[in-house]
């Protein structure tokens, strides 16, 4: 699953893979330790502080600031037709950092270090199969989040 | 089995009558607030009106046009204003109109897929757009088994009730990511007010061929179409589920 | 303690190589060492071999040099952490040096770049930064540096004048080394000119790949000494490393891993910033230079753009740096340019620059950087 994360997926295996599930139903996850506490995004299953395996997901806002940025106008392979475009480098509001597209919403000329965003998840929507990203976009950005899968009725 | 409705939105077309009605009452006492459009039955759009209050529930008549693509737009927002929201959307409102086809005019054909395939694609496309940005929704167009069967008379019937097949299947595909179940229902014959005109020894040659020996009645229909609007359902899609009594096997 | 001598050096012609395989190219620097330092191919007890294994057709590019060089059945082995492969296998070298396991050990950074098609090369351009959260999103080398260079202008006003500067500095060197990829000058306005890459880098702000072989010989203190008086001590040798990630950095305005091993190399040799005569530092964009300045301690956090614009780093400067063209000039065969930066500093110490000799060099430094900074290795060259 974690091969439908990003435009070209370079990691279909990873023990975070439910990353990407939830990603495509709304929600940002990070990742917390089971043993320590210790909070990490983009999430990893090994603390890198004590050495625990188990770890939880917990969901973050997505509201940030920019860090830096660039437009890319040389791309590499799988992104030509895309190009140019603006990746950027958001501080989260929770902690931890992301990086991702300037989104619909932000105009890649207003982007400034230093601005208020919103990151938001998305789905690639005009692709048969499922892929999913985030984007950068104005503070207040909406997305819809899929129902929460209930017990048996 | 709990279906787990309370409290959702739908939208149920040519619910005043038949079929539709039923769906919408049906779906109306699983706990679902239900609209339905009208073109010209008023007063049988309110009186379901007030069946689906008197279960508890809120109800919407509107009237609008299925084979109008800006009132189904215009339906859609409408009722997702009236009730907060909008969950499910059961596409029923269809129509015939037979004959062979070399006595069967240009308007008897531009009708019946107007109002049959279009009107499908007209609501489906409005709800796709909510569903999609919402990442939830159940979609359930009825269909008949004359769209999976050539029926005498009938190019232009099963020409839209197969349509409305492709079309669900398709939609399905594009939905699947969202969340968004589509499905089909493909009734056979239904003991229905449009089916009381029917000449007796049509019927007699449907019911000849179901196993069953029976018709279905409004309310199986509605039972097999809220399933389907349930999250029971929640890894069917794409699915054209038969319910004919063994009419066409 | 006792110390590891540099006693040969050989470089070849940066460029595009296409008359030559990866093991031909070694072997015109090998060649050129040996002669250097006098010495028979016997002397030597083992090398190691500095080369980025994707870009090549040849899998397992040690075995194949280590052959063509005629040098089994001595040990050898491949060491790479990206565009600082040459110094970690110089580092390698001064370790099995110092442990006593080897004597004399030759380091050949050698690399072909060309023999990929563009598509795969542009391919693994897109791979550089963290796969699984980055490269998922079209980054690329150029834009990571390209992000570093927006924080420093944001953060301490630096501009695209001063970025430019270095780009300038370097061609005007690299037009008087004959070894060099490119060898004009270019003038502010032509790089302005060029095409736009990632912003605000354009062409101009960004080295060039190209095919490429270097060779050092180290020996100990005893055979070193034996040698004569070109000899010149590979004294500080410092290395660190940093997140892969520049989301785990903890600012995108330097490198903490030369922070690091600047810091290791200065002690290890005694020495500091101010001693320094001449460097060579990993300028793989312009940025980088500037960022390099002040994480050697040549000038203070936030003044990199300064000291270019001021000169202070040309020859008759304060730290002569990148006086052979830099990687802007020369070009950059990944795994050879650490190799070419020592051949450089160890060329300056013995006064054999000619033209673009630095008065009085007798302390010099390299600066060799993996990558976005995932990786620095810093070394500290003196001449007595």
């Amino acid at each position: 699953m974690f091969g439908w994360f990003g435009k070209v997926s370079f990691v279909p295996y990873t023990k975070v893979s439910d990353f990407a599930v939830h990603l495509k139903d709304g929600r940002l996850m990070g990742s917390v330790c089971a043993d320590c506490g210790r909070f990490a995004f983009p999430p990893r299953a090994d603390c890198p502080d004590c050495l625990s395996g188990s770890f939880s997901y917990r969901e973050i806002s997505g509201v940030g600031t920019v860090h830096t940025f660039s437009t890319i106008a040389a791309a590499p392979t799988g992104f030509e037709d895309m190009a140019p475009y603006t990746v950027v480098v958001v501080d989260l509001e929770e902690g931890g950092r992301l990086l991702a597209w300037a989104g619909e919403t932000l105009d890649p000329a207003d982007v400034k270090i230093g601005m208020p965003v919103q990151v938001v998840p998305r789905i690639f929507e005009e692709t048969p199969e499922i892929r999913v990203y985030y984007s950068v976009e104005e503070p207040g950005a909406t997305w819809g989040k899929a129902p929460v899968r209930g017990g048996e009725g | 089995m709990k279906l787990g409705l309370e409290g959702k939105a739908a939208i149920v077309t040519g619910g005043s009558l038949g079929i539709g009605r039923a769906v919408a009452i049906g779906l109306a006492r699983e706990g679902v607030d239900v609209a339905v459009n009208y073109r010209r039955h008023d007063a049988e759009a309110k009186a379901v009106v007030a069946e689906i209050e008197k279960l508890g529930r809120r109800g919407l008549a509107v009237k609008a046009d299925v084979a109008s693509f800006g009132d189904a737009e215009a339906m859609v927002q409408q009722v997702k204003e009236a009730f907060g929201r909008l969950d499910i959307l059961v596409c029923n409102a269809g129509i015939t109109w037979d004959g062979v086809i070399w006595k069967m005019s240009e308007q008897q054909w531009d009708a019946v897929i107007g109002v049959n395939l279009k009107g499908y694609f007209n609501y489906n496309r409005a709800a796709a757009i909510l569903f999609k940005d919402q990442k939830s929704g159940k979609i359930v167009n009825i269909s008949s088994i004359n769209g999976l069967r050539g029926k005498f008379a009938q190019t232009n019937y099963a020409a839209s009730k197969g349509g409305e097949i492709a079309l669900s299947k398709s939609l399905a595909k594009e939905l699947g990511k969202f969340n968004v179940n589509v499905n089909v229902v493909a009734p056979g014959m239904v003991l229905t007010e449009m089916m009381e005109k029917i000449p007796a020894e049509f019927k007699n040659t449907a019911l000849a061929e179901t196993v069953l020996g029976r018709f279905a009645d409004p309310a199986d229909v509605a039972d097999l179409v809220a399933f389907l609007c349930s999250d029971r359902s929640r890894h069917i899609t794409g699915e054209v589920i038969k319910i004919d009594g063994g009419q066409y096997i | 303690m006792p110390r590891v001598g540099v006693i040969g050096i050989g470089h070849g012609r940066f460029g595009r190589r296409s008359d030559a395989t990866v093991q031909e190219l070694a072997f015109e620097v090998f060649r050129t060492a040996l002669e250097d330092a006098a010495i028979e191919r016997d002397a030597i007890d083992a090398s190691v071999i500095a080369a980025v294994p994707e870009y090549h057709k040849q899998r397992s590019v040690a075995g194949v040099v280590q052959e063509y060089l005629n040098l089994n059945p001595r040990p050898t082995w491949l060491t790479e952490v990206a565009c600082a492969s040459g110094s970690a296998a110089i580092r390698t070298a001064w370790m099995a040096i110092r442990s006593g396991l080897h004597k004399v050990v030759a380091v050949i950074g050698c690399q072909k770049m060309t023999e990929m098609e563009t598509a795969e090369i542009l391919a693994l351009m897109g791979r550089v930064g963290e796969v699984q959260w980055e490269s998922v999103f079209g980054t690329t080398f150029p834009a990571y540096y390209a992000m570093f260079a927006n924080r420093h202008m944001h953060e301490f006003g630096t501009t695209r004048d001063q970025l430019l500067a270095v780009a300038v500095k370097n061609h005007h060197y690299g037009a008087m080394n004959p070894n060099a990829l490119f060898r004009k000058e270019i003038t502010l306005e032509k790089a302005y000119a060029s095409d736009p890459v990632a912003s605000p880098f354009c062409v101009y702000d960004c080295c060039a790949n190209a095919d490429g072989a270097a060779c050092l010989i180290l020996a100990d203190e005893e055979v070193a000494r034996a040698h004569g008086d070109r000899v010149v001590w590979l004294d500080g040798v410092g290395a660190a490393s940093a997140s892969m990630s520049v989301l785990r950095r903890p600012d995108l305005v330097g490198l903490p891993s030369a922070r690091e091993a600047a810091r290791q190399a200065y002690e290890m040799a005694g020495v500091g910033p101010g001693d320094v005569k001449v460097a060579d530092v990993h300028d793989c964009f312009t940025i980088a230079e500037i960022m390099a300045y002040e994480d050697l301690g040549f000038c203070a956090k936030g003044e990199g753009g300064a000291y270019i614009e001021e000169r202070r780093s040309y020859i008759g400067g304060d730290v002569a740096v990148n006086v052979d063209g830099g990687l802007k000039a020369k070009g950059h065969p990944i795994g050879a340019t650490g190799v070419s930066m020592a051949y450089e500093i160890v060329t300056q110490l013995r006064g054999e620059a000619g033209e673009r000799q630095v008065p009085d060099a007798d302390v010099g430094l390299t600066h060799n950087v993996g990558g976005i900074g995932q990786y620095t290795f810093v070394h500290l060259f003196r001449k007595e």
